[in-house]
């Protein structure tokens, strides 16, 4: 019984640090743009077939390292090309267009590398249980936590540390000063989006490695990312992370005891935060719509 | 030379014709002083300089060089500091973090500079934004723009909110800036205060020019200010 309550709640953990991952760089858009990304999904699973593609070439590391800077890049593309022109406007016009291009890269992703689930490789000795007793920790689940710790940890150095990082939380309150005060806010923008594709390019790797690769790899996740968010409180990133850690490991408990509710426990979460606290756990006054 | 050349701008807000043709001129090493009413469009011919909100006739000269269409960025890039009006003090970070988000241009000024100036500033460092008086955000807010290292200042209402005695350590701050070369364009409610640091004011209305001219002459003609410079003249007679 501990076993399995802790092979949950460690499946929780890892399923919320993807929440987690997901949802931070959702945030990071939506705090400096206005911009609801649906195609985030999408950037995840095109992460994650750039490093199926490229493993052969450069091995397993190679390929971690390599893919979400390219998936990046093609979000800078984006945002420059698309997404920029609709800055500013009701923001119903990012929504559908962001949603299209949700339609589009997975059909794009499916016309090049096919519907079927295919194999991800990773090195061997991290398949392995590390325990006989923790049969469910392999060295690559707990790799995978790490590393969205990691991950998350640079991201709010990056935020709290540097100039750029700086100038992406002040433009998320009040960007007409930022521009005011010398800083070309369309650079700071696409920088920004490139910043939270990057991240979805990680999870898309590592998600990969855990559960193999399909177009649809994405839209599972994209949902409880926007719940992450509300729940942790609109334009906190701290609140974001808490969201996605808090359902992720709700609904791996609830799975010990009630398993065909662990996917609305979710729901329910964000709806109890709703009525308690209507902007979210760590969410700033006056932020609620 | 001139640091700035306004000719004949009309701005407006979407279908709201605010600024009719405007014209007034900021000298080199000057304060000009821009005053009128609520509403007057002082704060709109602010943002038409800053390029935040586009005049839609009419053009900005700012160091000889034509600006009127350059985006908020590049203004500020050419040596143009912008105190705006309520401050906007980016509220979740720290002071010091509030200093580090302007472009640094080359020039004197460094947070040490700018926190000996203001020791308040070095004392509340490590403080959110939101948790500063209205006289502290007033000092960031000065401050925020120095760092840029401006030639020529553009303050919004800089005492607005305070207690006179903030009022006059504001006031001294920005003649001390006239004596470093920074000229200087102070909207302003509080008359007397404005008049008695500026060389020349301009008198805005219903988004005309109706005055322009030294401040001491504006400041001697006390009818005019009650006719023109309205709510303020109140604080005129108050003060
Ligand atoms: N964003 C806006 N959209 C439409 N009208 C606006 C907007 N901002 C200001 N106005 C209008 O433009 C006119 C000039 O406003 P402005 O803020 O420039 O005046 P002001 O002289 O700065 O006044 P105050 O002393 O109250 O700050 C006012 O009638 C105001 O109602
Ligand atoms: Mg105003």
């Amino acid at each position: 019984m501990t076993q399995l309550f802790l092979f949950n709640v460690f499946n929780g953990l890892i399923i919320g640090a993807f929440y987690a991952l997901m949802a931070l760089g959702l945030s990071l858009i939506l705090n400096l743009s206005g911009v609801i990304n649906f195609a985030h999904g999408g950037f995840l699973a095109v992460g994650g077939y750039l490093a199926y593609t490229l493993m052969p070439f450069i091995g397993f590391w190679g390929a971690l390292a390599v893919a979400p800077l390219l998936t990046a890049l093609i979000g800078l593309l984006v945002e420059f090309v698309l997404i920029r022109r609709l800055y500013g406007r009701d923001p119903l016009y990012s929504l559908l267009l962001t949603f299209g291009l949700a339609f589009i890269l997975e059909d794009g992703t499916r016309y090049i590398w096919g519907a079927a689930t295919v194999p991800f490789d990773i090195p061997d000795w991290m398949t392995t249980a590390l325990s006989d007793q923790f049969f469910f920790l392999t060295g690559y689940r707990l790799f995978m936590v790490l590393l969205v710790f990691a991950a998350v940890a640079a991201l709010f150095l990056l935020l709290n540390k540097t100039r750029l990082g700086l100038r992406i939380r002040a433009g998320s309150g009040d960007l007409e000063t930022v521009s005011a005060l010398g800083v070309n806010v369309r650079v700071l923008r696409n920088l920004n989006f490139g910043l939270g594709i990057y991240m979805a390019g990680l999870a898309g790797v590592l998600a990969a490695g855990m559960l193999g690769l399909q177009p649809t790899i994405g839209s599972a996740l994209i949902m409880p990312s926007f719940i992450a968010i509300i729940v942790g409180g609109l334009g906190s990133l701290p609140g974001t992370l808490l969201g996605g850690l808090l359902i992720g490991v709700a609904s791996g408990v609830v799975t010990v005891f009630f398993p065909s509710a662990s996917e609305a426990v979710i729901y329910v979460m964000m709806g109890v935060v709703l009525l308690v606290r209507p902007r979210g756990l760590l969410g700033e006054e006056g932020r609620v719509q | 030379m001139n640091i700035l050349e306004v000719d004949s701008l009309q701005t407006y807000y979407g279908k709201s014709h605010i600024l009719h043709g405007i014209s007034f001129h900021v000298g080199e090493g000057e304060i000009v002083t821009l005053l009128g009413r609520n509403g007057a469009g002082k704060t709109t011919t602010l943002r038409s300089l800053m390029g935040l909100t586009r005049a839609r006739e009419g053009s900005v000269r700012l160091f000889g060089a034509d600006t009127t269409a350059w985006p908020p960025y590049r203004i500020a890039a050419a040596g143009v500091g912008y105190v705006p009006e309520g401050r906007r003090i980016f509220a979740n970070l720290t002071v010091e973090e509030n200093l580090k988000v302007p472009l640094e241009r080359p020039g004197p000024w460094t947070p040490d500079r700018v926190y000996e100036l203001f020791p308040r500033l070095r004392e509340r460092r490590f403080n959110k934004g939101r948790q500063l008086s209205g006289g502290e955000q007033e000092m960031l807010a000065i401050a925020r723009s120095l760092m840029l290292n401006p030639r020529f200042l553009l303050l919004d209402e800089p005492s607005q909110g305070l207690a006179p005695m903030i009022v006059q350590e504001v006031f001294n701050v920005i003649v001390g800036m006239r004596a470093q070369g920074i000229s200087v364009l102070l909207v302003e409610q509080n008359v007397r205060a404005a008049v008695a640091i500026a060389d020349r004011a301009c008198v805005l209305d219903d988004g005309r020019m109706v005055f322009e001219g030294a401040a001491a002459e504006f400041a001697a003609d006390e009818a005019r200010v009650r006719a023109l410079a309205g709510a303020s003249a109140e604080r005129w007679e108050a003060a």
